[in-house]
């Protein structure tokens, strides 16, 4: 059903798309009958295969399972496993990193990854300037990563950078010989490995549509080796529309999809009894962005009594039926450096009362832009819009597309008073959710609410100087703190993964890191 | 000789027509203050890093310099690059084309097989309970939104019938093309099979794109039917006891299509327009979930090109109405 011309077909079609697709490997049996196949419907179009052009939850699929990092996430909590790095050693001022690569790594062209191609990866990311390049561009210089041999590679920072094994994550090595081979005008072969794979991960690509998706088999040969019932065949296709995505599921078109779904769509998969879920708790909070740098919202007075105008429990128990988590804080309740004990604020319109007549600065309405196409943004606001109201505090809402919301959030005088969104997890380390989005550093960059506290900056600062997870764990504790009094943003739940399979689907290995998007820890049923 | 006149004259409209529709869809997509730039470059990218981005895409330049070099490109063949997909907008919107031609064209020949047989009939039958019921169809179908009508089809056909997929364009990953039509394709090569798996899959899409345009061609009909029958000419006609068929399908329906041929070509251009909600919801690779994606994404080249695209074939469909209204009409030449 999911192939019916998979065999008569999909040879013909892999002779001539393999050739023009540069898959250079031979021709696979992957049309063999009894292979396994694995259906991916995804909300968000795979429209470029290039790892080093794209930093997105979104497309992370193609990163996931075509390429392979030094490192790799796994797990949830998430942990950081060595990957294509067998070792890695650490000088004691924190600026080099020495790794040492597994021995007979290969590519899907079958030659050896060396060091040259983790060298080529690094400098192409810094050069195109495009995708992860905002984690390494402070700390990476052009020029300074060194191959010292076939296996071992050198990265000379700038300065200390404790997260710098987190983000390594997103160094995904590619075929240096083969993307130079198709270099055109200094472009480091962006043009070609834009519809082309030149990897080295789990999957290798059979055949890519930017229109539907793409296809991939199991690479044998892979370093690490496969689990008996590790998928045979991939496909991640995309279907925009959630209504058909979760129809798809329950028919059985797609074996899996996002897995933060609304409440009612998970409900409607469980009451149709075809469909396993994978429940966890995520590393992604939901939470509104203050404009501090705006009066009155830059009076602590006012931001708490916005804080205590939310009704949390109305919001994640009567309108999300509990399918989240009171998250306190920035900082996800699964990861190391939120405090345990953070009671934050509670929905009490007394207290934001007394907040209110606490306020210096000239009171006015305010204004809060969610989402469109965010139902949960949406409802935030007006959950907010709500508690205000009771108290003739006057707020209004505005609806637009989240590519009009984002450049006004690099202006104070432009951006919404509050915008409720959601922080994914792209590594996991506590800096993705205080230094990256509080440090006064990161203004335009990632810190859209202008928040400027100089203990928080001292503290994010100092944590990024130190390597060691236990030293680095109190300072985090201790801004996650200041943020709350502080009132900095409102934040209100972790996002709880329900990740729908269909029953044939045995085993998923669930990490925050990518959802459950990385086959390789997949097992089905034949 | 006049046709060719007639067919002149409408050519030279089509580039002041297509300019003015570029600049009405570059100045919209252009005033929303979006920044597509900073949405490419992700949520953590530094300055420089969108900077790069805006001056490599030209986004940095004044709006009428960008304008300008907009225009001048897309005269050279040149519809700029997706800012998103990273692609020639061209190359994009072609890949794509024939998937949504192929569901434009089916929507529209079930519209006019339907919609002219039920159009005349209903006014033939004035007020009997067929027009009753016809009406009501009509109406129901104009009035209903396209992405409501196509949800609710998967639910009926897909989920509780099971007889067709949810989503999708053919099983699996679909043959090497030869047009890219796919029942063409399938015909081409005497593949009955694909042949039959393609028409499963464009079954529902279909349906929901030519609801809308059957009703807007039914009621056309019946009204051009029922004024013609109250001409003199057919009066005359019946009083010379020509036989009652002869003078509905040579008389009545020659005259009558005339205004109804207008609307079909008008309907095209609807059809195009209307994929966008319809290909989405079916997960059709075609230009509709191309230029929806490119919408969310603020893709204003990828937005542009699809209006422009889009624009040129609502005018050249209109163009051989025009033609056909022409020879079917002499006093329009």
């Amino acid at each position: 059903m999911l192939n019916k011309f998979g065999p008569a077909v999909g040879r013909r079609a892999m002779m001539a798309g393999g050739a023009a697709l540069g898959v250079s490997a031979g021709l696979p049996d992957a049309w063999a009958a009894g292979r396994t196949r694995f259906v991916t419907a995804n909300n968000n179009p795979y429209d470029i295969l290039d790892p080093h052009q794209v930093f997105d939850i979104g497309r992370i699929a193609i990163r996931l399972n075509m390429y392979d990092a030094l490192v790799r996430w796994v797990d949830n909590p998430p942990k950081l496993d060595m990957w294509l790095a067998e070792k890695v050693d650490i000088a004691p001022d924190g600026k080099v990193y020495t790794f040492t690569l597994k021995p007979g790594v290969k590519f899907h062209d079958g030659s050896a990854l060396t060091s040259e191609d983790v060298v080529y990866s690094m400098e192409r990311i810094l050069g195109m300037k495009k995708g992860a390049y905002g984690l390494f561009s402070d700390v990476v210089k052009p020029g300074t990563t060194k191959a010292l041999d076939a296996r071992t590679v050198q990265f000379n920072l700038a300065k200390p950078f404790a997260v710098f094994m987190a983000v390594l994550s997103e160094l995904w090595v590619v075929n240096s010989k083969v993307v130079k081979q198709h270099e055109k005008n200094g472009d480091w072969g962006a043009e070609w490995l834009t519809r082309n794979e030149a990897g080295s991960g789990g999957y290798r690509l059979r055949r890519f549509d930017p229109a539907v998706g793409f296809q991939a088999e199991r690479f044998q040969d892979h370093f690490a080796g496969w689990k008996p019932g590790a998928v045979d065949d991939a496909d991640f296709r995309v279907a925009m529309e959630t209504a058909t995505r979760v129809l798809g599921v329950i028919k059985g078109e797609f074996n899996t999809t996002d897995g933060f779904l609304p409440a009612e769509q998970v409900a409607r998969m469980r009451e149709s009894g075809k469909v396993n879920f994978v429940e966890a708790e995520s590393i992604r909070t939901f939470y509104f962005i203050i404009n501090n740098a705006k009066a009155p919202l830059n009076d602590v007075n006012m931001r708490r009594a916005l804080c205590c105008m939310f009704d949390y429990d109305g919001f994640i128990n009567n309108i999300l039926g509990g399918t989240v988590v009171r998250n306190t804080g920035i900082i996800p309740n699964p990861m190391w450096g939120a405090p345990k004990d953070l009671k934050g604020y509670t929905y009490d319109l007394d207290k934001a009362k007394w907040y209110l007549s606490q306020v210096k600065e000239k009171l006015r309405p305010l204004q809060i832009g969610a989402m469109s196409g965010y139902p949960q943004s949406e409802q935030g606001a007006q959950m907010l819009q709500a508690g205000a109201a009771k108290i003739g505090f006057d707020i209004k809402v505005v609806t637009e597309p989240y590519t009009t919301i984002s450049p006004k959030l690099d202006d104070p005088d432009r951006a919404h008073d509050l915008v409720p969104l959601w922080r994914s997890a792209y590594f996991a380390d506590p800096h993705n959710w205080t230094g990256y989005i509080y440090n006064s550093r990161n203004f335009k960059s990632g810190n859209s609410s202008f928040y400027k506290n100089e203990r928080v900056d001292e503290l994010t600062d100092k944590a990024l100087l130190l390597t060691d997870q236990e030293q680095r764990r109190p300072l985090y504790e201790e801004a996650s703190r200041i943020l709350s009094e502080d009132a900095a943003g409102l934040f209100v739940y972790n996002t709880k993964y329900y990740g729908p399979f269909t029953k044939n689907v045995k085993s998923v290995r669930f990490c925050p890191i990518g959802d459950a998007q990385d086959l390789r820890w997949i097992a089905m049923e034949s | 000789m006049r046709l060719l006149a007639l067919a002149a004259r409408r050519c030279l409209w089509m580039p002041p027509t297509l300019l003015g529709l570029t600049l009405i869809v570059f100045s919209i997509s252009h005033i929303i203050p979006s920044d597509p730039a900073r949405v490419l470059a992700g949520e953590n990218a530094p300055i420089e890093q969108v900077e790069a981005l805006r001056r490599k895409f030209g986004l940095d330049l004044p709006l009428p310099q960008q304008f300008f070099r907009y225009v001048t490109d897309v005269v050279s063949g040149n519809m700029g690059i997706s800012l998103y997909t990273q692609r020639p907008v061209a190359d994009d919107l072609l890949e794509r084309l024939p998937a949504t031609f192929e569901l434009a064209i089916y929507a529209m020949i079930l519209a006019v097989l339907l919609g002219l047989p039920l159009g005349v009939v209903s006014a033939l039958r004035r007020n009997s309970l067929l027009d009753h019921a016809v009406r009501v169809v009509t109406i129901s179908g104009l009035a209903m939104a396209a992405f409501w009508l196509a949800i609710l089809l998967q639910l009926l056909f897909s989920m509780k019938l099971n007889l067709t997929p949810v989503q999708g364009r053919i099983d699996g990953w679909g043959p090497d093309p030869i047009t890219g039509f796919y029942t063409l394709d399938a015909v081409l090569r005497g593949d009955w099979e694909m042949l039959g798996s393609s028409l499963r899959y464009l079954a529902l899409p279909v349906m929901p794109l030519a609801i809308p345009a059957m009703a807007t061609i039914v009621r056309f009909t019946r009204a051009g039917v029922l004024n013609v029958m109250s001409s003199n000419f057919v009066f005359y006609q019946n009083a010379m006891g020509l036989p009652r068929r002869v003078v509905i399908w040579k008389y009545i329906l020659r005259s009558a299509l005339i205004g109804t041929l207008t609307q079909i070509g008008l309907v095209f251009g609807n059809l195009l327009a209307g994929a966008v909600v319809v290909e989405a919801v079916f997960s059709w690779p075609g230009l509709g979930t191309y230029a929806y994606n490119s919408i969310l994404q603020s893709d204003y080249n990828a937005i542009m090109g699809f209006t422009l695209f889009t624009g040129t074939v609502f005018i050249c469909v209109n163009l051989l109405v025009d033609i056909a209204q022409a020879v079917l009409d002499p006093r329009g030449r």
